[in-house]
């Protein structure tokens, strides 16, 4: 547990708030997941043209890229195991190129089967305080006695 | 005319032994309440936040960040939870929870407070193609009120519809303040109530545990139920506030 560089379980209170993250996600980054992901190109998240056909103003990023981005946030924050459950909604197209602001904030705590479980709001906000996806997270994280 | 000294000097004495106590007096003679009149739990569809989390944020709203909030209405889409009984945790975390509906209208979503089997009965909570000013007129005849929620949401909001040619006689009240907006919509809600000389109420529209509270309606009265808040609505003596002005 010593090298742990996450936090523990005692650590945490109800209203902590994480983050938040900026990052953009860029025409190469959306262009690069969709060709990982197996996504034949091109479609309505890399061209303007199919885009539109898709009564879109412009490509957007794919959902299942905001939620690895958004796992990415909370997973760099409590440990690559941690995450057990991401709910989210999609309120708003999320688009490229546009810095994307993802925070936390814990909402409850409980311990649950041996487990130290972790309740918490997670948000994608653009910069003028659009939301574009909102959810909760469920993480474990371990605790500083054992 | 015996009695009057005596009765001077208790006075007197009353008013000394009190003065330690001026500020709470005064506080609680002062002191407003502060609801959230707009917030979805579980039951609402596209909500994450169980009644449960909406009592804990708000303790952790009032003990560690030291606002103000005496709480909240659950507005749920397009029903009314006539089932759902909350005081057991409403009393156990000293908030006060009430139960209301948001519907979908041919002209927008409305706010309606004082949801009873009689209204249940006259309109279909459920159609979202009904007129919002027949909803106004059911609403009143049944003693609840219809508040027009975020009417300055682009393409789906009230402004729109009234710059269309719209008009809505029976409208004094609408959402001034809502915690869900973009940019420009609360100034649009703002602008309109200026117009009309409409009044507002805030609600944060929460569809998480966290965003519960970002604005709220501040009354000058009590509110203990869903009755009174009809009436003081009806009263017309409330604002809208965010969170941070409710920190005294």
């Amino acid at each position: 547990m010593a090298d742990r560089n996450g936090p523990y379980f005692e650590d945490i209170d109800l209203g902590d708030e994480i983050g938040p993250v900026e990052l953009v996600a860029t025409d190469e980054n959306v262009i690069n997941f969709c060709q990982l992901w197996g996504n034949p190109m091109p479609n309505r998240f890399t061209s303007q043209e199919m885009a539109e056909a898709s009564g879109l103003p412009s490509p957007i990023v794919p959902g299942v890229m905001s939620m690895a981005i958004m796992s990415q946030a909370l997973t760099d924050w409590a440990g690559p195991e941690a995450l057990k459950d991401l709910d989210l909604v999609f309120r708003q197209p999320v688009p490229h190129n546009k810095p994307l602001l993802i925070s936390a904030t814990v909402t409850d705590t409980r311990q649950e089967d041996g487990e130290n479980l972790v309740e918490c709001d997670v948000l994608m906000m653009g910069e003028a305080g659009e939301r574009y996806v909102g959810g909760t997270a469920l993480i474990s994280l371990p605790s500083n006695e054992e | 005319m015996c009695d009057r000294p005596f009765w001077g000097q208790w006075r007197h004495r009353s008013i000394l032994q009190a003065l330690p106590f001026a500020p709470i007096i005064l506080e609680l003679i002062l002191r407003r309440m502060y609801l959230d009149l707009h917030s979805h739990s579980v039951s609402s569809d596209d909500s994450r936040a169980t009644v449960e989390q909406y009592v804990k944020w708000v303790h952790v709203l009032r003990s560690k960040r030291g606002y103000t909030i005496d709480g909240f209405v659950l507005t749920e889409h397009r029903k009314f939870d006539f089932d759902k009984d909350y005081s057991q945790l409403a009393a156990e975390y000293d908030v006060l929870i009430m139960k209301a509906s948001e519907l979908d209208t041919r002209y927008g979503h409305v706010l309606v407070y004082g949801v009873n089997e009689g209204l249940a009965k006259d309109i279909d909570l459920g159609d979202v193609k009904m007129d919002a000013r027949e909803l106004m007129k059911a609403a009143r005849h049944h003693g609840a009120i219809a508040v027009p929620a975020h009417p300055g949401r682009f393409g789906i909001g009230l402004v729109d519809y009234m710059e269309q040619g719209e008009a809505f006689p029976d409208l004094h009240i609408v959402e001034r303040v809502n915690g869900g907006s973009r940019a420009g919509e609360n100034e649009r809600a703002d602008a309109l109530c200026q117009e009309h000389n409409f009044l507002g109420t805030g609600g944060s529209d929460a569809h998480l545990a966290s965003h519960l509270g970002s604005c709220v309606t501040s009354f000058p009265t009590e509110v203990r139920d869903e009755r009174q808040l009809v009436e003081a609505l009806l009263a017309g003596d409330f604002t809208p506030v965010w969170l941070k002005d409710t920190n005294p």
